[in-house]
């Protein structure tokens, strides 16, 4: 008896305190995890994360890696650009590392949207550059980083499904250096406006 | 003209009047409950953005803030109260010109021009969450005019959102509140539509729907609303009057008329949502039946006959929401079948049968959410019946356009230039009122100071 009424205390001031054991098979953190996911990221990234509105990324399916980093970059307000600071800070501001993993656990088990098809020749000219890259501009090929497929590898997100409209904004965010990342700041560079739309439509194709 | 029916017309131009200057509705509580820039929610204030319909439909609940919690042992949640509460303050300084002074009230001379209302209007909101899937829009206004406190717009929610098996979201819930379409999730349905403020001290127009802000914390509605993977809105209610500042129960003595039963209330919406455009259309109405007050003294019992007001109307919202550029468009006309059983039986007006027309469309531009103005059109018309809307002309058409200019230094702080013209007012475009005042008269400028924090 008295050993529940204790666990009971404990469970009552973890959740009073939004503390949740850094545990991916903890319980809680999966619950409050999934509560968030659906009820308060749901209203702009879709309850199982697949977005309607292409100014909020799609993440099912994406890298727990990747999205553990930015949660972490707008908990930190580290990541600059525009939406994160009026969107993200403020929703991640809170965020203890635990529900971060569990979040970024459910989003990354979410089955990833179906591509959908746009202009094919729009499409073809962004395969050319994801694949091989644009040499004369020292743009490299994309795939090296997110993968052949574009479902990212390691830190480096996925890609494939997102709205094209999302992808377009990072990029130019990278070139402008309101999202402060050097890698694709270099990339981003050497790309014109037309060929980063082409590339973004080819993501949004992908499956 | 006789008494009664001036005591009538005073008692509707009042009405409309207080309708015309929208007390409205911008909430810094909801930016530090979810730690998001008022950009998230509004294009600017206080229209909104996809995400702030959702998150209105969604019960005004969705917080990033620390959570005060209570939990039975069997771990069932019994509390989970925000840290903070969810307060805000809005402060309305304003200034109006008429283009001719309105007449003195008491002698043969003019009254003074150039208004200042210090404040204008000075709100204090909680509006945030009360628990989990349920919020509140409480508004507490004190107005220079009246130069009283009083109740405002409320809006208390419960919401839920169930996925569909195919993961398409149906947010449901319950909204109880005060002033129909306030509950709305577009800006072009009356309540929180264009203007969002306007002159308490210059002439409005002067006759209106009643679902139109003429009951407008004049009544209490309970409303059941679904939206439908964020696009197919629906939603049913009933309101009952609830008078503020008259002791009840209410009877034939009530100021403004009692509602008979229940009025009912629908509410139908299409929304889409493309790239960075949102289009909506939709429908919308309410059926009073109102029994006339007729001025102190000619009490109608609450019972036997009442005028019935049928209002159908329908509405468009076209936003473009760039990253410079913003552009919106709303429109909606409302449509009033009057039957006035009540008011043609004592004799208080020509016709059983009466209608009016409302239209109102305007355009708004903003460039990065700094610099913007709208113009818009306002048109009321309606069939003769010159003891019933008591004005020499016997029509309630009156007509004009209005163009706004804003410059918000921040998000939170709105500096506002209004111009309205009127072109027909009360039927007539010259000596509207008998006593040689035209509709041009009322052309008002109206500069305002616009503070939400």
């Amino acid at each position: 008896m008295m050993k529940r009424s204790l666990t009971a205390i404990a469970v009552a001031c973890a959740l009073a305190t939004g503390v949740a054991r850094a545990d991916d098979s903890d319980p809680i953190a999966r619950a409050t995890a999934t509560r968030l996911a659906v009820g308060v990221c749901g209203t702009c990234h879709g309850p199982r994360g697949i977005s309607q509105q292409p100014k909020y990324p799609r993440l099912a399916g994406q890298n727990a890696n990747y999205l553990t980093a930015q949660l972490k970059a707008f908990r930190g307000q580290t990541r600059g650009d525009p939406d994160a600071i009026g969107y993200m800070w403020g929703m991640a501001g809170n965020l203890e590392d635990s529900t971060i993993d569990a979040l970024a656990q459910y989003y990354a088990s979410q089955p990833a949207i179906v591509g959908r098809h746009a202009d094919p020749a729009l499409v073809a000219r962004g395969k050319a550059i994801y694949e091989e890259g644009l040499s004369s501009a020292g743009v490299p090929a994309c795939a090296a980083c997110h993968g052949p497929d574009a479902h990212g590898i390691g830190d480096f997100p996925r890609l494939a499904g997102q709205h094209a409209q999302y992808v377009l904004k990072q990029l130019n965010s990278f070139q402008t250096n309101m999202r402060n990342v050097a890698v694709m700041h270099g990339v981003a560079q050497g790309l014109k406006s037309d060929e980063m739309s082409a590339v973004a439509a080819f993501l949004e194709a992908q499956p | 003209m006789t008494t009664l029916s001036r005591t009538l017309a005073g008692a509707l131009i009042a009405v409309t009047f207080s309708a015309m200057a929208p007390a409205a509705f911008a909430v810094p509580s909801f930016a530090r409950q979810t730690g998001m820039a008022c950009e998230a929610c509004h294009t600017v204030w206080p229209e909104l953005t996809h995400f702030g319909r959702m998150f209105k439909a969604s019960g005004y609940v969705i917080d990033n803030l620390k959570q005060v919690k209570g939990v039975t042992p069997q771990r069932d949640e019994i509390l989970e109260l925000s840290s903070l509460p969810p307060l805000s303050l809005m402060v309305q300084v304003s200034g109006t010109h008429l283009s001719n002074p309105l007449p003195d009230s008491a002698v043969n001379a003019k009254s003074q021009n150039g208004t200042i209302a210090f404040p204008q209007q000075i709100s204090l909101f909680y509006a945030g969450k009360i628990a989990p899937h349920v919020g509140a829009f409480i508004q507490l206004t004190y107005a220079s005019d009246s130069g009283t406190i009083g109740i405002d717009n409320t809006d208390l929610r419960y919401a839920n959102l169930k996925v569909l098996p195919d993961d398409q979201s149906l947010v449901y819930g319950l909204s109880l509140n005060n002033n129909p379409t306030i509950q709305d999730l577009w800006n072009s349905t009356p309540a929180f539509g264009f203007p969002y403020a306007a002159s308490p001290s210059a002439p409005g127009v002067p006759y209106g729907a009643q679902i139109d802000g003429a009951r407008g914390q004049d009544v209490a509605g309970l409303s059941a609303y679904v939206f439908w993977n964020e696009s197919l809105y629906g939603e049913l209610g009933m309101y009952r009057s609830a008078k503020q500042g008259t002791a009840g129960p209410l009877d034939s003595t009530t100021a403004g008329g009692v509602l008979k039963g229940g009025a009912p209330y629908w509410r139908f919406a299409y929304e889409h949502n493309f790239g960075r455009h949102s289009i909506e259309a939709g429908v919308y109405g309410a059926t009073f039946e109102i029994f006339p007050d007729f001025g102190t003294g000619f009490g109608k019992q609450l019972a036997g006959p009442a005028d019935k007001y049928q209002d159908v109307a329908e509405d468009v919202q076209y936003q473009f929401i760039g990253e410079q550029h913003l552009f919106s468009f709303e429109a909606t006309r409302i449509h009033e079948a009057q039957t006035l059983n009540a008011t043609f039986a004592a004799a208080a007006s020509d016709s059983l049968h009466n209608d009016l027309t409302t239209l109102r469309a305007f355009g708004t531009y903003y460039y990065k959410r700094k610099v913007g103005g709208t113009v818009g059109y306002f048109s009321t018309t309606g069939s003769t019946d010159a003891t019933f809307l008591a004005n020499p002309s016997g029509q309630p058409d009156t007509k004009g356009w209005i163009a706004e200019v804003n410059y918000l230094p921040w998000l939170n702080a709105k500096l506002s230039l209004q111009y309205v013209n009127y072109s027909k007012y009360s039927g007539l475009r010259s000596n509207y009122d008998g006593a040689g005042r035209n509709a041009g008269d009322n052309n008002t400028i109206y500069a305002l100071v616009w503070l939400s924090y």
